[in-house]
C-alpha cells in the first residue's frame, strides 16, 4: 500500500523461555497512515504490547522475530527496514525521535528524583538540535497544551507531586514533544478513573487533529476504541482475528470471538440483557490451540469442523472489514 | 420489611496525620460520617473512583480498618453485633459470618499451598470441623459450588488462569459458610470474557446459599448489571444512594451525572461528553 506511515507484514515474535519457546505474535499484518488511529484491542496474553514494542525493537533479549517479518516505517522519504536496524545511534530515530509511545502506568514512566521539566529537556536535547533553553520553553509550551495549569512551575516538579491524570497528560507532553510521525500508546487509560479517561481521550483526539500523526492505540477496552479509532483490530492469543473500520467492526462483528467480547461487555443501555462469558478459559501460551487459536472457545462450531486442524485465511466481509474466517462462513448481512 | 442485616450510621474512619507547626493535629478522612442500609439478600453496590473511601469503609464494616466515629451494626437473625465494640469471641464469630473477596488473584493466594489447603485453611484456623474429613467434605462441596473441578483441589495455584483463580478465592471466603461476603474490585483484574463469568457466579452463589454482598467497584457498567442498590461515593461521603434502575434512569448529584457521562459508549457516532464535576464549596 502507499502512503501509509508504517507497515506490518507477517510479524512473527517468538521468546525463548526455560520452557520453551513461546510464540507471543504469530504472522500478523497491519498498516497505519498519517494522521490515522488503529485500535489494537485483545485481552491479557493476546500479544499487543509485544507487537507494539517490536516497532521500536523494545522486545527483551530473548525475543526472536520470524524470517518472513518486516516492519517498515516512512516518517519521510525514506522508509526504514526497523527490523534490521542493530547500531544505538540507528535506533535513535525510531526510540523516541519518529516514534513515540505512551505507557500505561504513568507513575512507572517517570524517573521519581528527576523533575518533569528535566526529563522533558533531556530527551528533546538527545533527539533535536535544540538548546536547553529552547528545549526548556517547548517543554512548558507543550506542558500547557495538554492542559496543565501553572506549566512554569510544573516543569520543576517531581513525578509524585502530580495527580495521576496530570502525570499522564505530563506523559503525553512528553512524548508529543519531540513531534514525533507515530504514536504509540499502550493502555493510556486504564490506570485512570473514568472522569480522567474522558479527559485524557478528548485530549488525545484534539492532538491528533492538531499534529496530524498516526497513532497505535492499544487497549483491552471496546469502549475506549469506539471513541478514538479509525479502524480496529483484534487480536487473540498473538494473531489478528478481525480488523475493519471501527462502525464496522462494532456494528456487524464477523467473527466469533468479537462477537463474545461484546456480548460479555456490561452495557448501561439495557441492564436486564444477560452477561454473556465467553466459555473456557485463555490458554497458556505454551500450549497454543492448532488451527485457528479460537477453536477450542467458540461455542458456534461443531467437534470436526475445519477450524481446528486448518488456519481461516483472512477473508473481506464488507469493504475494508476482514475476518479470519473461511469464506463459505461469513455471516450474512440483514 | 425485616431489619437490615448491615446498618451504618455515620461511621468515619479517620487517620491521624501527624501534627501541624501549632499543634493542631491534621486528620485524613478516609470515611466521613457514612450511612447506609444493606438488606438481608441484596446486592448492594458501593462506586467511587480511586481514594473515595469505598475499601476503607468495606473494610470498616469488617471491623478490618478502624472505626473512629459512628457505629455499624450486624443484626443476621442469629447475632446482633455492635461491631465497633465486639470483644474478642464475639469478633471470632464475625469473621465466620462475614468475609472478604479480594481484587487481585493472582496475589491473594499462597504459591505454596494447594488448592484444597487454601479453601481449607479458614475451616482449620477457626476451628470449625471436627477433623480431616469433614474439612475434606466441605471443601469439595463448596469446591463444586463455584464450578472447580476435584482434581484441581491437589494443584498448586500457578497453574491456574484468572478467571479459575478468582473461582478458587471465591470458594476459600465461602467455605465458612458466612452470611454477608465484601467483595472488593473482584473482577476488576479479569479479562473481559472471564469477568462475565465470575459475575454470574457470584449472582447465583448469592442465591443459592442466601448471601448478602457488598460489591465494591470503580466500574458502574458492572456496578449496573450485578446489584440491586447502589451508593456512590466520593471524598469518603455518599453522594447518592438509590435503587439501581432509579440511580441510572434518573440520577440526582452531580457528580453521579458526571461518572455516567464519562463512560465511553461503545457507538463510535455517540461522542464521549463527559460533564466535569466541581464540588461546591
Amino acid at each position: 500500500m502507499t502512503g501509509s506511515l508504517i507497515s506490518v507484514r507477517d510479524l512473527t515474535v517468538c521468546f525463548h523461555t526455560d520452557e520453551g519457546l513461546v510464540t507471543s505474535v504469530d504472522g500478523i499484518s497491519f498498516d497505519i497512515a498519517p494522521g490515522e488511529v488503529l485500535g489494537l484491542v485483545g485481552e491479557s496474553g493476546s500479544g499487543k504490547s509485544v507487537t507494539a514494542k517490536s516497532l521500536m525493537q523494545l522486545n527483551a533479549d530473548n525475543a526472536v522475530y520470524g524470517e518472513g517479518s518486516s516492519i517498515s516505517f516512512t516518517p519521510g522519504n525514506e522508509t526504514i527496514d526497523v527490523l534490521a536496524l542493530r547500531r544505538p545511534q540507528d535506533m535513535k530515530v525510531i526510540r523516541g525521535g519518529a516514534i513515540s509511545m505512551i505507557f500505561q502506568e504513568p507513575m512507572a514512566s517517570f524517573a521519581p528524583a528527576i523533575t518533569i521539566g528535566d526529563q522533558m529537556v533531556e530527551q528533546l536535547l538527545l533527539h533535536t538540535d535544540m538548546t536547553k533553553r529552547q528545549a526548556r520553553k517547548l517543554s512548558i509550551e507543550m506542558l500547557d497544551r495538554v492542559g496543565i495549569k501553572d506549566p512554569d512551575k510544573r516543569v520543576d516538579q517531581y513525578a509524585f507531586e502530580l495527580s495521576g491524570g496530570m502525570r499522564q497528560r505530563a506523559m503525553i507532553a512528553m512524548a508529543l514533544s519531540t513531534k514525533p510521525k507515530l504514536l504509540i500508546a499502550d493502555e493510556p487509560t486504564t490506570a485512570l478513573d473514568v472522569t480522567i479517561q474522558a479527559q485524557v481521550i478528548e485530549l488525545m483526539k484534539d492532538l491528533v487533529a492538531e499534529f496530524g500523526m498516526g497513532i497505535l492505540f492499544i487497549t483491552h477496552d471496546l469502549g475506549v476504541i469506539a471513541q478514538t479509532a479509525d479502524r480496529v483490530s483484534v487480536m487473540y492469543l498473538g494473531r489478528i482475528l478481525e480488523s475493519g473500520p471501527v462502525r464496522d467492526v462494532i456494528r456487524h462483528p464477523a467473527h466469533a470471538y468479537t462477537q463474545g467480547l461484546i456480548n460479555a461487555l456490561p452495557k448501561l443501555d439495557d441492564l436486564d440483557a444477560p452477561l454473556t462469558p465467553i466459555p473456557g478459559d485463555i490458554p497458556s501460551p505454551l500450549e497454543r490451540p492448532n488451527g485457528c487459536v479460537f477453536h477450542p472457545r467458540n461455542p458456534k462450531l461443531k467437534p470436526g469442523s475445519r477450524y481446528e486442524t486448518e488456519v481461516p485465511p483472512m477473508t473481506e466481509v464488507a469493504p475494508g472489514h476482514f475476518a479470519a474466517l473461511f469464506p463459505e462462513d461469513v455471516p450474512a448481512r440483514p | 420489611m425485616t431489619e437490615p442485616l448491615v446498618k451504618v450510621d455515620s461511621v468515619s474512619t479517620h487517620y491521624p496525620l501527624g501534627r501541624s507547626v501549632f499543634g493542631k493535629p491534621t486528620v485524613l478522612k478516609a470515611v466521613d460520617q457514612v450511612s447506609l442500609r444493606i438488606a438481608r439478600g441484596s446486592f448492594f453496590g458501593l462506586v467511587g473512583e480511586s481514594g473515595s473511601g469505598k475499601t476503607t469503609l468495606g473494610r470498616a464494616i469488617l471491623r478490618a480498618a478502624p472505626i473512629t466515629g459512628g457505629s455499624v451494626r450486624y443484626d443476621d437473625g442469629e447475632v446482633n453485633y455492635d461491631i465497633g465494640t465486639l470483644d474478642k469471641t464475639a469478633l471470632r464469630d464475625y469473621r465466620k459470618r462475614a468475609q472478604l473477596i479480594f481484587q487481585d488473584p493472582y496475589a491473594a493466594l499462597s504459591p505454596r499451598m494447594t488448592v484444597r489447603d487454601i479453601i481449607a485453611e479458614p475451616l482449620e484456623v477457626m476451628g470449625l470441623t471436627s477433623g480431616r474429613e469433614e474439612t475434606d467434605q466441605r471443601v469439595r462441596e463448596i469446591a463444586a459450588k463455584c464450578r472447580l473441578n476435584l482434581e484441581h483441589l491437589r494443584r498448586f495455584p500457578h497453574a491456574f488462569s484468572g478467571g479459575q483463580r478468582q473461582r478458587i478465592s471465591i470458594a476459600r471466603a465461602l467455605v465458612c459458610s458466612p452470611k454477608f461476603v465484601v467483595a472488593d474490585e473482584a473482577v476488576a483484574a479479569l479479562d473481559v470474557s472471564i469477568q462475565a463469568d465470575i459475575l454470574n457466579l457470584l449472582k447465583s452463589l448469592q442465591r443459592d446459599l442466601d448471601l448478602t454482598f457488598l460489591f465494591i467497584s470503580h466500574d458502574l457498567s458492572v456496578v449496573a448489571h450485578v446489584c440491586d442498590h447502589v451508593a456512590v461515593m466520593y471524598h469518603g461521603r455518599i453522594m447518592e444512594q438509590a435503587p439501581t434502575r432509579q440511580l441510572f434512569e434518573n440520577p440526582q448529584h452531580d457528580y453521579t451525572k458526571s461518572l455516567l457521562s464519562a463512560i465511553p459508549s461503545l457507538d463510535p457516532d455517540e461522542p464521549l461528553r463527559a460533564q466535569v464535576y466541581t464540588p461546591s464549596a
